[in-house]
């Protein structure tokens, strides 16, 4: 476990002390549009009014690492930038890093421990009140019951990987922050900083990640699906918009596959499938696409929900691939965006493996 | 009259009982119509031969759930239909498949678009989410009187909602609900209306003109009310702050242009290498806007889709539907289209005959639209270097 | 005097690699100057000049933005002009219905002897521009 420094500051001041410093020339942070007419990711740099960064708002308009690779995938900065990222954003930057999509180089990953997002449907965000009980429920170390199911069943709640790791649960969004350091680029912040004395106690968490254990399973058991009938029947509204994969930060792809030629067939496809069976349902492929898609990227599936968030008919497409993906994982005992140096399941072969897989 | 007939049969059974009819009697092979989902909590397109008909199928089903036009798109984007196919769309599905045939994503060989007077639809996300059993009923109810009352931004507004333009047209408005009228408005159309029995001959004159009342008055109400809505919205989103108020909650996701029949390009612009930029690059861009939301070219990603299909914009309202912020994506472009289709004098969807405004040009058209030269600027001479 | 900074406005002034360029070689030839903060932006027909070209330079830092091509008639490629007039209109259009100040775009034809058209039309614009002073979305961070 590492050490938690008690920093003495908000997160703000925090933020603005990056920058006199010259630790930083530019950040990501969650961020109050003008006017607070809403809140969006956005890069800022040296200058901007930082008490607009909101880091720890509980909302996720999109996944963070899609706008850090879309920051990234061309160049690294000549100058460091430091991202704030949840702990899922954080676990898909990596995964999105393995795949050369994203280059942590003067990149300052900072992450804290997360309490869950409310889900972010039809433009609104959390009333004051609900705000209000979400924060206290930090505090006190508990699940909040309106955040998404999702968040209700991570157990991976805590960043692991990041350079600065900042511990609210059990203390609460306002107090000073509680800082570890666990890397090379990490110390030196911190020493730079100079935020070396004053450690503190971390907050007991033990009943929160079996809470989140046992909401998993319950979510795991909810959503399993033992048939092709349960199958259909739950996809059985999609109108295969995509979105859920356009948003995803793991299904990176420009040309998806299942929007390539290879699913646009003659009209003669459609007239030997229709003669087979009388009555076929169109667009085909439907369900292909979502199993497809979760053998693509199940793998690497972080299960930050924002598949269930933007689906317009509420399929609760986050919640089946995160069992799905779990599954997956299991089978190759991989855990995606742990480690920047373990190897892919889908890109290292072992000759000997997985034998049980075959007949 | 020949290009007329009035059909027997009670509301929607009524209604479905004709396709059923067509297809039996081998007027034609294939239908492509909505049926009720597996689960029946939804819609969903379905392509029916005479054996595969669905019991649960709805020509006018309470819901868009795909715009139709993307799914003949499908279809025939790659050669013409195997057989002979009558397709039901909804009227703003029957304007997108004449853009669409325009720009040669649909094949209409073999092809017979049937459409109908539409009564509008629920929002999606509202019936999805509601109880379908009284939401269908109370949709069903009011197909003859026009009387559906929707939230549905674009069907609210909708001065368009008859099968205009199709080869034949369902008419229930002003009929009573034991029956309704055919028309035929293409050869292909008359060609299949031939062979279809109709009764009630000698009061055929009656009920058109019956229907020609209602439709004359509601075409002229449902038009002020789209100008007076149009007007209103326009003055809530006018200007930078108010446009960008109103993408306040956008994620840009894209998926108002996915869901978009116009935006047929599977290769989209927006969503391609031109976009990309070195990260110094985009660090700069936030110091000169003092910040920069991400992802990045949100406002871009809307004016560029305005310029690029607005011309063609049909106000289905698919966009809308698809959104999962609410933004109000169709009122938007239809404000917007309504003065770029105003420009080239162009109706989308009206005719296949009718070019789109992009592909023919003519030397003297739109001077109003250049910077004039008039004077010689005083400080453009070679002795003034200023 | 105002103690504000002088507004020099951001300006680009897309040409057309034929008449458009050739008018400002003219301009050179005869030792024409236009305004230095206008900076040219060459393409091979007005027509080849989506107006999404138009909107990022909008959205990201100019404050006008300012087309010239063959006369009507004179197309190198035949009708390009003809289209970027139709998908110039359009544009316009989309602005002036948003509010977003369709007044910042220009379209003048300039033919390839016409330096000294051109050099005026640069100043005018200029000129116009600074009126209607900095493009407000241009420094949106929320776009
Ligand atoms: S899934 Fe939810 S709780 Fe877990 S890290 Fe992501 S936002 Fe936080
Ligand atoms: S977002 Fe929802 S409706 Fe769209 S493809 Fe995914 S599951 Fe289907
Ligand atoms: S926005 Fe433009 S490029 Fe993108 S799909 Fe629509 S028309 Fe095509
Ligand atoms: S922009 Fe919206 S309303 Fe217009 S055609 Fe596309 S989906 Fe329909
Ligand atoms: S308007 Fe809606 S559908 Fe379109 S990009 Fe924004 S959030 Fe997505
Ligand atoms: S080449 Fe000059 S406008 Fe086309």
């Amino acid at each position: 476990m590492e050490k938690i420094y008690d920093s003495q500051m908000n997160v703000h001041d925090f933020i603005k002390a990056m920058f006199e410093k010259n630790i930083v020339s530019g950040l990501g942070a969650l961020t109050q549009l003008p006017d607070n007419k809403g809140i969006s990711y956005s890069l800022l740099s040296d200058g901007f009014d930082f008490q607009k960064c909101m880091p720890f708002y509980p909302v996720m308009p999109a996944n963070a690492a899609i706008a850090v690779s879309k920051l990234t995938r061309e160049t690294s900065p000549s100058s460091p930038i430091a991202v704030f990222l949840r702990p899922c954003e954080l676990r898909a930057l990596i995964e999105l890093t393995k795949i050369k999509q994203a280059r942590l180089d003067n990149l300052i990953l900072i992450s804290f421990d997360c309490s869950g997002v409310f889900p972010f449907k039809d433009g609104k965000y959390p009333t004051e009140d609900t705000l209000k009980r979400y924060d206290q429920s930090i505090k006190e170390a508990k699940i909040n019951d309106t955040i998404r199911q999702v968040c209700k069943g991570c157990e991976n709640y805590q960043p692991e990987g990041a350079d600065i790791a900042i511990s609210i649960i059990g203390r609460g969004v306002h107090e000073s922050l509680a800082l570890s350091f666990a890397t090379e680029k990490g110390k030196s912040i911190q020493e730079k900083m100079g935020l070396t004395a004053s450690e503190i106690q971390p907050s007991t968490i033990e009943q929160l990640t079996s809470d989140k254990k046992r909401n998993k399973q319950e979510l795991f058991k909810n959503t399993q699906i033992s048939n092709l009938d349960e199958l259909l029947d739950v996809f059985d509204t999609c109108i295969a918009c995509r979105a859920c994969s356009y948003v995803c930060p793991i299904c990176y792809c420009k040309n998806c596959y299942f929007d390539s030629q290879t699913f646009q067939y003659y009209p003669e496809n459609y007239a030997q499938r229709l003669n087979k069976k009388n009555t076929l349902r169109l667009p085909l492929d439907r369900i292909f696409f979502h199993m497809g898609r979760l053998s693509h990227m199940g793998s690497s599936c972080v299960a930050c929900g924002m598949c269930s968030d933007v689906c317009p008919v509420d399929i609760p497409v986050s919640e089946m691939f995160k069992a799905g993906g779990q599954n997956i994982q299991g089978v190759f005992n991989y855990q995606p965006g742990q480690n920047l140096d373990e190897p892919m399941p889908l890109v290292t072969y072992q000759e000997k493996e997985l034998h049980e897989m075959e007949d | 009259m020949d290009d007329i007939k009035w059909l027997q049969g009670k509301g929607k059974p009524g209604i479905k009982s004709f396709f059923q009819d067509i297809l039996t009697r081998g007027l034609i092979d294939t239908v492509l119509m909505p049926a009720k989902n597996k689960k029946g909590n939804s819609y969903a397109w379905f392509l029916m031969n005479k054996d595969g008909f669905l019991e649960t199928s709805d020509p006018i089903p309470p819901v868009m759930t795909i715009q139709g036009a993307n799914i003949l798109k499908n279809i025939t984007k790659k050669g013409e239909s195997w057989s002979k196919t009558a397709v039901v769309l909804r009227p703003c599905e029957l304007r997108a498949v004449i853009e669409l045939t325009k720009l040669e994503q649909i094949n209409l060989e073999n092809i017979i678009l049937i459409s109908f007077d539409c009564p509008g639809a629920y929002p999606l996300t509202q019936y999805i989410s509601g109880d379908q059993t009284s939401l269908d009923q109370k949709y069903d109810s009011s197909l003859y009187t026009a009387s559906f009352e929707t939230e549905r931004n674009a069907c609210i507004m909708c001065d368009k909602f008859t099968g205009q333009g199709a080869d034949i047209q369902l008419c229930f408005l002003g009929q009573s609900d034991d029956g309704f009228l055919i028309s035929a408005a293409s050869a292909k159309g008359k060609e299949l209306l031939k062979d279809v029995n109709g009764t009630n001959e000698e009061n055929l004159e009656i009920k058109t003109k019956k229907r020609d009342e209602l439709l004359g008055q509601l075409q002229k109400e449902k038009n002020e009310k789209r100008q007076v809505i149009l007007d209103r919205f326009k003055e809530t989103i006018y200007g930078t702050d108010n446009l960008l108020n109103v993408f306040s909650a956008c994620i840009n996701c894209h998926n108002c242009r996915r869901a978009c029949p116009i935006c047929f390009c599977s290769e989209c612009y927006f969503e391609s290498k031109a976009l990309y930029s070195e990260a110094d690059n985009q660090l700069n861009r936030a110091t000169r806007k003092n910040a920069l939301r991400m992802p990045s070219d949100l406002l871009l990603f809307h004016l560029g889709r305005m310029n690029h299909m607005s011309i063609s914009c049909v106000s289905c309202g698919a966009c809308e539907d698809a959104c999962p912020e609410n933004i109000p994506v169709s009122l938007l472009f239809s404000l917007v289209s309504r003065d770029t289709q105003a420009v080239f004098n162009y109706d989308p969807g009206h005719s296949l005959e009718e070019p789109l405004p992009f592909v023919v040009y003519k030397n003297e058209e739109l001077k109003e639209y250049e910077a004039h030269y008039t004077k010689r600027h005083q400080s453009a001479c070679n002795c003034n270097t200023k | 005097m105002s103690d504000e900074k002088e507004f020099i406005p951001n300006i680009v002034y897309g040409l057309c690699a034929w008449c458009g360029t050739g008018g400002s070689e003219t301009a050179a030839a005869h030792h024409l100057k236009y305004p230095e903060n206008i900076k040219p932006f060459r393409v091979m027909c007005t027509g080849a000049l989506d107006p999404v070209y138009i909107l990022r330079a909008l959205i990201e830092g100019a404050d006008g933005f300012i087309v010239s091509g063959c006369h009507p008639g004179d197309c190198h490629y035949d009708s390009g002009n003809y289209r970027a007039r139709r998908r110039i209109a359009a544009l316009k259009s989309i602005l002036n219905t948003l509010g977003l100040d369709s007044d910042r775009v220009w379209l003048r034809w300039v033919g390839h002897g016409e330096g000294q058209r051109l050099v005026d039309t640069a100043f005018e614009f200029n000129e116009h521009i600074k009126k209607l002073g900095p493009n407000p979305l241009k420094s949106r961070r929320d776009s």
